[in-house]
């Protein structure tokens, strides 16, 4: 299924686990440093200092460098606290990799939001990469909060509506 | 060594680097031929394929095969008469920096001093160069050449190795079962599988891990040992599969050094549950 961001509930609510999926539109990217970041200003009201609307948004969980992009692992301390927050605020997709916990699994269910694993495959993303753009927190350099514009990355669901691959 | 030439070592370590970032190496590309060839479960397939398609496109574009770009280490190897000077040492490191730029790697070194660096509060390095190479690691060899090795270790592999301490019973399956044990939890947090599994067993934890390290440069995907087999197989029966969506290939080889040992009950072991890109290595005579 081909899906173009902003992401809709009606959406969110048909896919389930184990769908190919691929991505394209705006997509948000951020990890360890800067998500705990995000959920500090959402939490203080301050969520359009960002610049771009989190509702129906995805989250690729990888940092933005000369390098390219290419998911870490979502299990993370920083980055999997994020995850349950983020939603609440409208997130509809997490893009990472790496098994997460029951806890955010059904957290996930929740707010109708999905997580997804993507290949970590560099040198093919950078094809499907058109536009990236420094956003917000620009002190952290890499791990910076970047807005790309990606045409078609490929995922597969990982945890829909309190179920995972992982079971 | 008399012919040293300093220029000549710089371009040659920094063009191995690149290769080591940016290449599969022919007998890893034939083992993912055979995984594709071998896995039933579609979607295990489709990674398997686009992982080898990355690697083509990486080694076509000389680009990064993951964003992660990784940490140099080093491993040199020496000949009988050979020799190693501090001059050849600030090569390699020369080497090591322009081949981080070249490649390019990502600027991850962290800037500051002891607790800066621990905290991240010193910031980050801009240049790919910033991030320095872990010590290298020297032994002897056959030829006599000055031989280079050079790994690009990720993040999440780091996250999932454990080097830790087995009272092995006398019994070597007991050392076997615990490697199987810990490589199946690290496999199934990982994320970024198939692994290639490095294991290094020695009678310290410096050992162990270098060890490891070394099992890394020797191990080949066509020619295992009834152990590495054994391990591989007693993983892949997890039904973790590529990016953990089962099937049959979690794991397509291991690599295990065993060392030295000690007259004791322990065995100090290191398992390095490497992600779908490590080794990534390339090798250069200087």
């Amino acid at each position: 299924m081909d899906i173009t961001t902003p992401i809709t509930e009606e959406v969110a609510s048909s896919l389930n686990i184990g769908d190919t999926i691929t991505i394209s539109g705006y997509i948000f990217c951020g990890r360890d440093a800067v998500l705990p970041k995000v959920v500090k200003l959402i939490e203080d009201g301050k969520a359009d200092q960002l610049g771009a609307d989190l509702k129906g948004n995805v989250i690729f969980h990888t940092a933005v460098s000369p390098a390219g992009v290419g998911p870490t692992s979502s299990n993370k301390l920083e980055i999997e606290s994020s995850i349950e927050p983020l939603s609440k605020a409208g997130v509809k997709l997490h893009l990472g990799k790496g098994k997460i916990s029951e806890k955010t699994i059904a957290a996930l269910d929740k707010y109708n939001s999905l997580y997804a694993v993507i290949p970590p495959v560099t040198a093919l993303l950078e094809e499907k990469t058109l536009e990236r753009k420094l956003i917000a927190f620009p002190e952290l350099g890499m791990e910076a909060l970047y807005l790309l514009k990606v045409d078609k990355y490929p995922a597969i669901i990982a945890a829909a509506h309190g179920r995972s691959i992982y079971e | 060594m008399n012919n040293f030439d300093y220029d000549k070592t710089v371009a040659l370590v920094c063009d191995t680097l690149v290769k080591a970032g940016s290449t599969f190496r022919e007998d890893k590309k034939e083992a993912y031929r055979n995984a594709i060839k071998n896995e039933d479960n579609e979607k295990a397939k489709w990674v398997l394929e686009t992982v080898l398609e990355n690697a083509e496109a990486a080694e076509k574009n000389h680009s990064p095969l993951c964003d992660d770009t990784g940490i140099p280490h080093i491993v040199l190897e020496v000949g009988e008469d050979a020799a190693v000077s501090g001059r050849m040492l600030d090569a390699i490191k020369e080497g090591v920096a322009q081949g981080l730029r070249k490649l390019p790697g990502r600027p991850m070194g962290i800037m500051g001093d002891d607790s800066q660096r621990l905290d991240q509060s010193g910031g980050l390095n801009p240049d790919s160069a910033g991030v320095e190479p872990a010590p290298i690691l020297l032994r002897k060899c056959k030829e006599n050449v000055v031989r280079l090795h050079i790994m690009m270790f990720g993040g999440g592999p780091a996250i999932r190795a454990k080097t830790y301490r087995v009272f092995h019973k006398h019994d070597t399956q007991v050392v076997l079962d615990e490697i199987v044990k810990w490589a199946t939890e690290g496999v199934a947090q990982l994320g970024c599988s198939p692994c290639t599994l490095a294991i290094g067993i020695g009678r310290s934890h410096f050992e162990a891990a270098s060890m490891m390290l070394q099992a890394q440069v020797d191990g080949r995907y066509d020619v295992q040992s009834d152990m590495e087999r054994q391990i591989t197989e007693r993983v892949n029966a997890a039904d973790i599969g590529p990016l953990g969506l089962h099937g049959k290939t979690s794991v397509l080889a291991t690599f295990l050094k065993v060392g030295p040992q000690r007259a004791s009950g322990v065995r100090i072991v290191c398992v390095r549950p490497t992600c779908c890109f490590e080794p990534r290595i390339a090798t250069v005579e200087l």
